[in-house]
Protein backbone atom coordinates (compact mmCIF):
# COMPACT_ATOMS: atom_id res chain seq x y z
CA UNK A 1 0.00 0.00 0.00
CA UNK A 2 1.35 3.51 -0.72
CA UNK A 3 2.61 5.34 2.00
CA UNK A 4 0.47 8.56 1.56
CA UNK A 5 -2.53 6.36 1.40
CA UNK A 6 -1.58 4.74 4.48
CA UNK A 7 -0.93 7.95 6.00
CA UNK A 8 -4.80 8.86 4.60
CA UNK A 9 -6.50 6.83 5.91
CA UNK A 10 -4.84 6.30 9.58
CA UNK A 11 -5.15 10.35 9.28
CA UNK A 12 -9.31 9.64 8.55
CA UNK A 13 -9.38 7.54 11.55
CA UNK A 14 -7.54 9.86 14.22
CA UNK A 15 -9.84 12.82 12.95
CA UNK A 16 -12.86 11.40 13.16
CA UNK A 17 -12.43 9.61 16.85
CA UNK A 18 -11.92 11.74 19.85
CA UNK A 19 -10.16 8.81 22.47
CA UNK A 20 -7.30 6.42 22.21
CA UNK A 21 -8.85 3.91 20.69
CA UNK A 22 -12.08 4.98 19.38
CA UNK A 23 -10.28 5.27 15.88
CA UNK A 24 -10.27 1.33 16.01
CA UNK A 25 -13.58 0.91 13.92
CA UNK A 26 -12.44 2.74 10.95
CA UNK A 27 -9.34 1.47 10.71
CA UNK A 28 -10.79 -2.17 10.68
CA UNK A 29 -13.16 -0.98 8.32
CA UNK A 30 -10.57 0.76 5.68
CA UNK A 31 -7.49 -1.84 6.46
CA UNK A 32 -9.06 -5.73 7.01
CA UNK A 33 -12.48 -5.11 5.71
CA UNK A 34 -11.76 -2.53 2.32
CA UNK A 35 -7.82 -2.98 1.48
CA UNK A 36 -7.30 -6.37 2.64
CA UNK A 37 -3.85 -5.56 4.11
CA UNK A 38 -4.32 -6.07 7.44
CA UNK A 39 -5.69 -9.18 9.22
CA UNK A 40 -7.84 -8.88 12.53
CA UNK A 41 -4.96 -10.67 14.25
CA UNK A 42 -2.80 -8.13 13.22
CA UNK A 43 -5.10 -5.47 14.54
CA UNK A 44 -5.72 -7.06 17.94
CA UNK A 45 -1.79 -7.84 18.07
CA UNK A 46 -1.51 -3.87 17.40
CA UNK A 47 -3.65 -2.94 20.16
CA UNK A 48 -1.67 -5.81 22.57
CA UNK A 49 1.67 -4.04 21.66
CA UNK A 50 0.04 -0.32 22.18
CA UNK A 51 -1.31 -1.39 25.59
CA UNK A 52 2.13 -3.26 27.06
CA UNK A 53 4.41 0.09 26.64
CA UNK A 54 3.68 3.76 28.43
CA UNK A 55 1.95 6.37 26.25
CA UNK A 56 -1.13 7.02 24.95
CA UNK A 57 -3.83 3.65 23.58
CA UNK A 58 -3.86 5.76 20.45
CA UNK A 59 0.01 4.51 19.89
CA UNK A 60 -2.03 0.90 18.84
CA UNK A 61 -1.55 2.74 15.06
CA UNK A 62 2.02 3.13 14.90
CA UNK A 63 2.00 -0.69 14.95
CA UNK A 64 -0.61 -0.93 12.16
CA UNK A 65 1.46 1.26 10.26
CA UNK A 66 3.99 -1.28 10.74
CA UNK A 67 2.54 -4.28 10.16
CA UNK A 68 1.19 -2.97 7.01
CA UNK A 69 4.22 -1.10 5.49
CA UNK A 70 7.50 -1.75 7.87
CA UNK A 71 9.06 1.26 9.18
CA UNK A 72 7.88 3.81 6.46
CA UNK A 73 4.75 2.36 7.36
CA UNK A 74 5.15 3.19 11.31
CA UNK A 75 6.46 6.63 10.72
CA UNK A 76 3.32 6.88 8.61
CA UNK A 77 1.11 5.77 11.75
CA UNK A 78 3.05 7.80 13.88
CA UNK A 79 2.72 11.15 11.95
CA UNK A 80 -1.37 10.21 11.49
CA UNK A 81 -1.37 9.39 15.20
CA UNK A 82 0.55 13.54 16.06
CA UNK A 83 -1.63 15.48 13.26
CA UNK A 84 -4.61 15.98 14.96
CA UNK A 85 -2.60 17.20 18.01
CA UNK A 86 -1.70 20.38 16.72
CA UNK A 87 -5.25 21.28 15.69
CA UNK A 88 -5.64 22.13 19.24
CA UNK A 89 -3.21 25.38 18.41
CA UNK A 90 -5.61 27.33 16.18
CA UNK A 91 -8.52 26.21 18.76
CA UNK A 92 -6.71 27.78 21.97
CA UNK A 93 -5.58 31.16 19.72
CA UNK A 94 -9.15 31.50 17.61
CA UNK A 95 -11.59 29.60 19.39
CA UNK A 96 -10.55 29.65 22.88
CA UNK A 97 -13.50 28.62 25.65
CA UNK A 98 -16.03 29.19 22.62
CA UNK A 99 -14.98 25.75 22.38
CA UNK A 100 -16.43 24.23 25.14
CA UNK A 101 -19.75 26.09 23.74
CA UNK A 102 -22.53 24.01 24.66
CA UNK A 103 -23.13 22.85 21.06
CA UNK A 104 -19.70 22.23 20.29
CA UNK A 105 -19.62 20.01 23.77
CA UNK A 106 -22.53 18.08 22.79
CA UNK A 107 -20.95 17.09 19.48
CA UNK A 108 -18.26 16.17 20.95
CA UNK A 109 -19.71 13.86 22.97
CA UNK A 110 -22.26 12.07 20.80
CA UNK A 111 -19.19 11.65 18.74
CA UNK A 112 -17.66 10.08 21.85
CA UNK A 113 -20.68 7.79 22.46
CA UNK A 114 -20.97 6.57 18.89
CA UNK A 115 -17.02 5.74 19.43
CA UNK A 116 -17.83 3.72 22.17
CA UNK A 117 -20.81 1.23 20.11
CA UNK A 118 -18.49 1.44 16.99
CA UNK A 119 -15.24 -0.09 19.20
CA UNK A 120 -17.69 -2.75 20.64
CA UNK A 121 -19.18 -3.76 17.41
CA UNK A 122 -15.62 -3.57 15.90
CA UNK A 123 -14.59 -6.08 18.83
CA UNK A 124 -16.92 -8.45 18.02
CA UNK A 125 -14.94 -10.23 14.88
CA UNK A 126 -11.67 -9.41 16.49
CA UNK A 127 -13.17 -11.56 19.48
CA UNK A 128 -14.12 -14.18 17.19
CA UNK A 129 -10.74 -14.39 15.48
CA UNK A 130 -8.64 -14.14 18.50
CA UNK A 131 -10.76 -16.45 21.32
CA UNK A 132 -10.66 -20.28 21.09
CA UNK A 133 -10.89 -22.60 23.74
CA UNK A 134 -12.08 -22.16 28.25
CA UNK A 135 -8.93 -20.23 28.60
CA UNK A 136 -8.63 -17.26 26.42
CA UNK A 137 -12.77 -16.58 27.34
CA UNK A 138 -11.95 -16.63 30.67
CA UNK A 139 -8.95 -14.07 30.46
CA UNK A 140 -10.43 -11.86 28.28
CA UNK A 141 -13.79 -11.92 30.44
CA UNK A 142 -11.63 -11.33 33.36
CA UNK A 143 -9.79 -8.70 31.47
CA UNK A 144 -13.34 -6.91 30.23
CA UNK A 145 -14.48 -6.84 34.02
CA UNK A 146 -11.12 -5.62 35.60
CA UNK A 147 -10.70 -2.23 32.96
CA UNK A 148 -14.66 -2.09 33.39
CA UNK A 149 -15.76 -2.22 36.42
CA UNK A 150 -12.19 -1.57 38.40
CA UNK A 151 -9.55 1.10 38.28
CA UNK A 152 -6.82 -1.65 37.62
CA UNK A 153 -4.01 -0.41 34.60
CA UNK A 154 -4.15 -1.93 31.84
CA UNK A 155 -0.65 -2.68 31.94
CA UNK A 156 -1.03 -5.26 34.82
CA UNK A 157 -4.34 -6.61 32.88
CA UNK A 158 -1.90 -7.35 30.05
CA UNK A 159 1.27 -8.37 32.42
CA UNK A 160 -1.60 -10.91 34.19
CA UNK A 161 -2.44 -12.43 30.57
CA UNK A 162 1.39 -13.08 29.80
CA UNK A 163 2.13 -14.49 33.46
CA UNK A 164 -1.63 -16.77 33.18
CA UNK A 165 0.16 -18.08 29.30
CA UNK A 166 3.17 -19.20 30.63
CA UNK A 167 1.61 -20.81 33.68
CA UNK A 168 -1.03 -22.26 31.34
CA UNK A 169 2.07 -23.93 29.04
CA UNK A 170 4.18 -25.44 32.13
CA UNK A 171 1.08 -27.15 33.04
CA UNK B 1 4.22 31.76 37.28
CA UNK B 2 8.07 31.10 35.70
CA UNK B 3 8.51 30.97 32.15
CA UNK B 4 10.53 27.37 31.72
CA UNK B 5 13.44 26.73 29.06
CA UNK B 6 12.41 24.45 26.22
CA UNK B 7 15.20 21.96 27.40
CA UNK B 8 13.07 21.75 30.56
CA UNK B 9 10.12 21.37 29.28
CA UNK B 10 11.26 18.54 26.88
CA UNK B 11 12.95 16.19 29.76
CA UNK B 12 9.55 17.01 32.06
CA UNK B 13 7.27 15.51 29.17
CA UNK B 14 10.08 12.91 28.17
CA UNK B 15 10.37 11.98 31.72
CA UNK B 16 6.63 11.51 32.52
CA UNK B 17 5.27 10.50 28.98
CA UNK B 18 7.66 7.63 28.93
CA UNK B 19 7.59 6.14 32.86
CA UNK B 20 3.67 6.80 33.62
CA UNK B 21 1.28 3.81 32.14
CA UNK B 22 -2.30 3.35 32.04
CA UNK B 23 -2.92 5.68 28.79
CA UNK B 24 -4.11 9.29 29.15
CA UNK B 25 -5.60 10.39 32.43
CA UNK B 26 -2.86 9.09 34.55
CA UNK B 27 -0.43 10.82 32.49
CA UNK B 28 -1.90 14.11 32.58
CA UNK B 29 -2.41 13.78 36.68
CA UNK B 30 1.53 13.35 36.84
CA UNK B 31 2.09 16.87 34.70
CA UNK B 32 -0.39 18.45 36.56
CA UNK B 33 1.55 17.79 39.84
CA UNK B 34 4.71 18.72 38.32
CA UNK B 35 3.32 21.82 36.97
CA UNK B 36 1.76 23.42 39.77
CA UNK B 37 4.93 22.37 41.81
CA UNK B 38 7.16 24.30 39.40
CA UNK B 39 4.61 27.41 38.93
CA UNK B 40 4.57 26.53 35.71
CA UNK B 41 0.97 26.81 34.35
CA UNK B 42 -2.05 29.01 36.31
CA UNK B 43 -4.75 26.70 37.50
CA UNK B 44 -6.94 27.99 34.79
CA UNK B 45 -4.67 27.83 31.72
CA UNK B 46 -3.77 23.93 32.57
CA UNK B 47 -8.21 23.75 32.81
CA UNK B 48 -8.57 25.24 29.28
CA UNK B 49 -5.44 22.90 28.13
CA UNK B 50 -7.25 20.00 29.43
CA UNK B 51 -11.47 20.94 28.36
CA UNK B 52 -9.88 21.73 24.77
CA UNK B 53 -7.49 18.77 24.52
CA UNK B 54 -10.88 16.87 24.96
CA UNK B 55 -12.56 18.07 22.37
CA UNK B 56 -9.82 18.40 20.08
CA UNK B 57 -9.71 14.91 17.59
CA UNK B 58 -7.32 12.28 17.92
CA UNK B 59 -5.59 11.53 21.42
CA UNK B 60 -6.77 13.41 24.14
CA UNK B 61 -3.62 13.05 25.90
CA UNK B 62 -1.23 14.52 22.73
CA UNK B 63 -3.72 17.32 22.17
CA UNK B 64 -3.49 18.56 25.89
CA UNK B 65 0.26 17.99 25.62
CA UNK B 66 0.56 20.20 22.77
CA UNK B 67 -1.76 22.94 24.84
CA UNK B 68 0.48 22.94 27.42
CA UNK B 69 3.63 23.07 25.39
CA UNK B 70 1.47 25.86 23.69
CA UNK B 71 1.30 27.99 26.67
CA UNK B 72 4.78 26.99 28.15
CA UNK B 73 7.39 28.22 25.51
CA UNK B 74 5.24 28.72 22.26
CA UNK B 75 5.24 26.85 19.17
CA UNK B 76 8.50 24.68 19.69
CA UNK B 77 7.06 23.95 23.54
CA UNK B 78 3.93 22.77 21.58
CA UNK B 79 5.84 20.28 18.99
CA UNK B 80 8.57 19.36 21.72
CA UNK B 81 6.21 17.82 23.99
CA UNK B 82 4.11 16.11 21.54
CA UNK B 83 7.24 14.98 19.94
CA UNK B 84 9.62 13.19 23.37
CA UNK B 85 6.52 12.06 24.72
CA UNK B 86 5.30 9.84 21.29
CA UNK B 87 8.64 9.02 19.86
CA UNK B 88 10.23 6.71 22.56
CA UNK B 89 6.58 4.77 22.76
CA UNK B 90 6.43 4.21 19.29
CA UNK B 91 9.55 2.74 18.85
CA UNK B 92 8.96 0.33 21.49
CA UNK B 93 5.71 -0.48 20.35
CA UNK B 94 7.24 -0.70 16.86
CA UNK B 95 10.06 -3.48 18.71
CA UNK B 96 6.80 -5.29 20.82
CA UNK B 97 5.12 -5.86 17.32
CA UNK B 98 8.08 -7.44 16.09
CA UNK B 99 8.81 -9.48 19.36
CA UNK B 100 4.94 -10.81 18.77
CA UNK B 101 5.27 -11.41 15.06
CA UNK B 102 9.08 -13.63 16.27
CA UNK B 103 7.52 -15.54 19.29
CA UNK B 104 4.10 -17.06 18.09
CA UNK B 105 6.71 -19.39 16.23
CA UNK B 106 7.51 -20.66 19.69
CA UNK B 107 5.17 -23.31 21.71
CA UNK B 108 5.94 -20.84 25.09
CA UNK B 109 5.42 -17.74 22.65
CA UNK B 110 2.38 -18.47 21.31
CA UNK B 111 1.15 -19.25 24.67
CA UNK B 112 1.91 -16.07 26.02
CA UNK B 113 1.14 -14.13 23.00
CA UNK B 114 -2.92 -15.67 22.51
CA UNK B 115 -3.25 -14.88 26.57
CA UNK B 116 -2.12 -11.51 25.66
CA UNK B 117 -3.82 -11.29 22.45
CA UNK B 118 -7.81 -12.52 24.60
CA UNK B 119 -6.44 -9.90 27.14
CA UNK B 120 -6.23 -7.04 24.60
CA UNK B 121 -9.69 -8.19 23.03
CA UNK B 122 -11.48 -7.94 26.70
CA UNK B 123 -9.70 -4.82 27.43
CA UNK B 124 -10.82 -3.05 24.48
CA UNK B 125 -14.37 -4.03 25.33
CA UNK B 126 -13.38 -2.18 29.06
CA UNK B 127 -12.61 0.54 27.21
CA UNK B 128 -16.02 0.86 25.16
CA UNK B 129 -17.69 0.39 28.42
CA UNK B 130 -15.79 2.75 30.27
CA UNK B 131 -16.56 5.49 27.66
CA UNK B 132 -19.93 4.98 27.68
CA UNK B 133 -19.87 5.41 31.29
CA UNK B 134 -17.80 8.29 31.32
CA UNK B 135 -20.32 10.21 29.11
CA UNK B 136 -23.36 9.27 31.51
CA UNK B 137 -24.50 11.20 34.38
CA UNK B 138 -27.57 11.16 37.13
CA UNK B 139 -29.04 13.93 34.71
CA UNK B 140 -28.02 13.01 31.67
CA UNK B 141 -28.17 9.44 30.45
CA UNK B 142 -30.84 8.50 28.08
CA UNK B 143 -29.35 10.81 25.12
CA UNK B 144 -25.43 9.35 25.25
CA UNK B 145 -27.05 5.55 26.11
CA UNK B 146 -29.36 5.86 23.03
CA UNK B 147 -26.03 7.09 20.88
CA UNK B 148 -24.07 4.55 21.45
CA UNK B 149 -26.67 1.46 21.19
CA UNK B 150 -27.93 3.05 18.12
CA UNK B 151 -23.61 3.22 16.78
CA UNK B 152 -23.61 -0.13 17.94
CA UNK B 153 -26.84 -1.54 15.87
CA UNK B 154 -26.49 0.15 12.70
CA UNK B 155 -22.99 -0.67 12.99
CA UNK B 156 -23.00 -4.50 14.01
CA UNK B 157 -26.74 -5.08 12.15
CA UNK B 158 -26.80 -3.18 8.84
CA UNK B 159 -22.80 -2.60 8.13
CA UNK B 160 -23.39 1.38 8.36
CA UNK B 161 -19.58 2.34 7.87
CA UNK B 162 -17.72 3.92 11.07
CA UNK B 163 -17.23 7.34 9.17
CA UNK B 164 -21.45 7.52 8.34
CA UNK B 165 -22.46 6.67 11.95
CA UNK B 166 -19.87 9.51 13.44
CA UNK B 167 -21.37 11.87 10.97
CA UNK B 168 -24.82 10.81 12.32
CA UNK B 169 -23.70 11.09 15.89
CA UNK B 170 -22.44 14.83 15.05
CA UNK B 171 -25.89 15.68 13.79
CA UNK B 172 -27.57 14.05 16.61
CA UNK B 173 -25.40 15.76 18.72
CA UNK B 174 -25.70 19.56 17.25
CA UNK B 175 -29.18 19.25 17.00
CA UNK B 176 -30.03 17.93 20.33
CA UNK B 177 -28.37 19.39 23.17
CA UNK B 178 -29.28 18.71 26.55
CA UNK B 179 -30.19 21.30 29.07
Amino acid sequence: MNIFLLYLLLLKATMTSFSGLASLPMVRHDFVERYRVLTDRQLTTAVAAGQLGPGPMGLYVVSVGYSVAGIPGACAGWLAMITPAFLVIPILRFIGKRAEHARAKSVTRAVLMAGAGLLLSASVPLAKDAIHGPLAIGIAVLSFALIAFTRVDTFWVMLGAAGIGFLAFQF
Amino acid sequence: MTRPRLKDVAWLFFRVGNTTFGGGNPTIAVLQREFFERHWLSQEKFAIAFGLGRVTPGTNLLAFCAAAGWYLVGLAGAITAVMVITIPSSILVIWLTGVYDAGVKHPLGLSIISAIIAAAVGTMMGAAVLLVRSGLSKQNWIKPLLIAIAAFVLARLFAVPPLVVIGLAAVVGFFWVEA
